[in-house]
């Protein structure tokens, strides 16, 4: 489908900023029709051929620059629970990239002014969001450990207790991206995500976006959020369990029900910088801004910087050594 | 360059301060010593020096700075303050003076007799001051002597409890590390005659040089790479309600069990034994005692 403006027939397109749908030729404001097209491979506005990815789901014709949502890859199974609009637009993205650009301190001072952009892409990128019950009985003994001195006399008490934990914890959209193109590390830095903020699916929010189908079934996919289930549920029990000195685990399980499980997209804006020959890769969540990626690093000023902080911490034992010399 | 300086900012701050309070503390010091209310009286020692480290277990910067530290903590105290180092036996010596002195005794007899030659004492010749003669030698009895030997004011000032103790202090270091034993004999010294705490630290000259290489080891690799991110969820982030529910939580109690274990009071090299305190040489004029290792 492509989304076209009523008034002048250009192309309309979501915009993060305004929250509405906009046109960029005759600045229109919700004037957008739908137009549905069936063909995978014919541009709906330009009939140019078009050959979208395996997961595409939705993108740009390369001819005419279009937007095109791909009836069939939102629609039916592919059809999104829900959609997280973009709130930032490109040039919020891109004034954030440069605000934690001008926060790292060993970049190398000719990134900002040399690198160029390679690409840059606006994605919906798929998510499966799981709900899972989870149930930890856990039984052990721990000890708790005092000790004091009388005269010449050491004592130490050792207490013995037999703990006995039963913990439910309900886990809410626990997120897990479903693209192979998108690093599932760098992905899980991108949480968390305000849910609050989160959509019926519309595929009018895509026009101007690219956007993917689930690469994987949620139950392919589902070791990654039981991972995370599992890790959570293990710090909140270690967390009844402070005060004890050591602790000898008896019986442990933890049982984790499926609840429920949603497809949805996620706003992410992907830059990619050429520097030096190589490229660097960053993603911007599209929602709440926060950046994941890495970037360079100088060599000199590492070192420059470690020297400093060598002789500075000589010079301040030397002066402490001398001050307290001195007394 | 602004950049570099924003980043070292505190550092470099706290680095001027500590130059400063350097400063000053050496300045109060300087300032302390010429008016110090203890001016020296005793006109009729010949020498300057304090530190007398026959042994060669001192090196000659440590030497120094013993002086040095020596020489404030005279002024503050009112006493002359004297080392002794030996590593020779003073049987023959000792038993010329007092035929049937004991084994433990002829440091004293050294001792008393050293401060007495050299005329020590801040306020008169053989007058108010201390001194500590540790021999390294090892006696026929197979035993490293060493005497802390009172004159004047210090005499009253000393019960043999306290003397006791300024020799385990001594002895606590001597055997790892002679200058620090020493100059732990001065500054405890210094603190039982003024009542004033005295900090005592000993940092190796090599310390700041290893704190510094430590530093670099640990900065350059820690921001050789950047990393992606950091995490920015927790245990709780996808919780419902923010938290979990316990149903079932119990802690009970089964038992408990005591363990005692002695602890070795640290004195001495590996059972020093104790001479009395007291020892009434030189007419009764000084007194003392010793520890033995």
């Amino acid at each position: 489908m492509i989304f076209k403006c009523q008034n002048c027939g250009g192309n309309a397109i979501y915009e993060p900023s305004r929250k509405r749908m906009y046109c960029p030729h005759c600045e229109s404001m919700d004037s957008e029709n739908i137009i549905h097209e069936d063909s995978m491979t014919k541009c709906g506005n330009c009939g140019a051929p078009m050959t979208p990815g395996q997961y595409t789901s939705a993108g740009k014709c390369m001819h005419c620059g279009s937007y095109i949502v791909y009836d069939e890859r939102v629609g039916g199974i592919f059809e999104p629970h829900s959609i997280l609009p973009f709130k930032l637009n490109k040039d919020m993205a891109v004034e954030r990239l440069n605000q934690e650009f001008h926060k790292k301190t060993f970049l190398p001072t000719g990134f900002l002014s040399q690198k160029s952009l390679e690409k840059l892409q606006g994605i919906y990128v798929p998510f499966w969001l799981y709900d899972y019950q989870a149930h930890y009985d856990f039984e052990g003994e721990g000890t708790k450990v005092r000790s004091w001195r009388q005269g010449d006399t050491e004592y130490t008490e050792t207490s013995y207790f037999h703990i006995i934990r039963q913990m439910d914890a309900d886990f809410d959209k626990v997120p897990v991206d479903a693209s192979f193109v998108m690093d599932d590390g760098e992905m899980d830095l991108m949480e968390p995500y305000a849910y609050q903020e989160l959509e019926d699916f519309d595929p009018k929010y895509m026009s101007g976006f690219d956007g993917e189908v689930y690469n994987q079934s949620a139950p392919e996919l589902e070791g990654r959020a039981q991972v995370k289930v599992r890790d959570a549920s293990e710090v909140l029990m270690k967390g009844s369990l402070a005060g004890y000195s050591s602790i000898r685990p008896g019986r442990k399980n933890l049982n984790l029900n499926r609840n429920g499980v949603r497809f949805v997209l996620m706003p992410v804006w992907m830059y990619l910088y050429q520097y030096q020959g190589k490229t660097w890769r960053f993603h911007v969540n599209g929602q709440t801004g926060k950046v994941v990626g890495k970037t360079p690093v100088s060599g000199k000023k590492v070192i420059l910087y470690g020297l400093t902080a060598m002789v500075s911490v000589s010079a301040f034992f030397y002066l402490i050594g001398g001050i307290l010399g001195m007394l | 360059m602004r950049e570099y300086f924003r980043y070292f900012k505190w550092v470099f701050i706290v680095l001027a301060a500590l130059t400063v309070v350097l400063g000053i503390v050496k300045g109060v010091q300087g300032f302390a010593a010429m008016t110090g209310t203890h001016e020296r009286t005793n006109t009729e020692c010949a020498t300057t020096q304090r530190v007398f480290d026959s042994a060669d277990v001192l090196s000659d910067k440590e030497e120094k700075k013993l002086e040095e530290l020596i020489a404030r903590r005279e002024k503050q105290t009112g006493c002359d303050i004297v080392l002794v180092t030996l590593c020779e036996s003073l049987e023959e010596y000792a038993r010329e003076i007092e035929p049937d002195v004991p084994y433990n005794q002829f440091v004293r007899i050294f001792a008393e007799e050293y401060y007495e030659e050299n005329n020590f004492g801040y306020n008169k010749p053989n007058g108010d001051g201390v001194i500590l003669v540790d021999n390294w030698f090892r006696e026929a009895d197979g035993k490293i002597h060493t005497w802390f030997c009172t004159t004047g004011i210090v005499k009253d000032a000393y019960s043999d409890a306290d003397i006791d103790h300024i020799l385990d202090e001594v002895y606590r270091y001597v055997e790892n590390n002679p200058y620090r034993a020493y100059k732990t004999y001065v500054n405890e010294f210094y603190r039982h005659m003024t009542g004033k705490r005295v900090l005592n630290v000993n940092m190796p000259g090599w310390f700041p040089i290893l704190a510094g290489i430590i530093a670099l080891v640990i900065f350059v690799p820690a921001n050789w790479k950047a990393g992606s991110g950091k995490k920015t969820t927790n245990a709780s982030t996808y919780l419902e309600g923010g938290v979990e529910h316990f149903t079932n939580k119990q802690d009970i109690f089964l038992r408990k069990s005591v363990t005692k274990r002695h602890i070795e009071s640290s004195s001495g090299g590996g059972g020093g034994s104790r001479g009395s305190g007291g020892g009434g040489g030189g007419g009764g004029s000084h007194g003392g005692g010793g520890h033995s290792r």
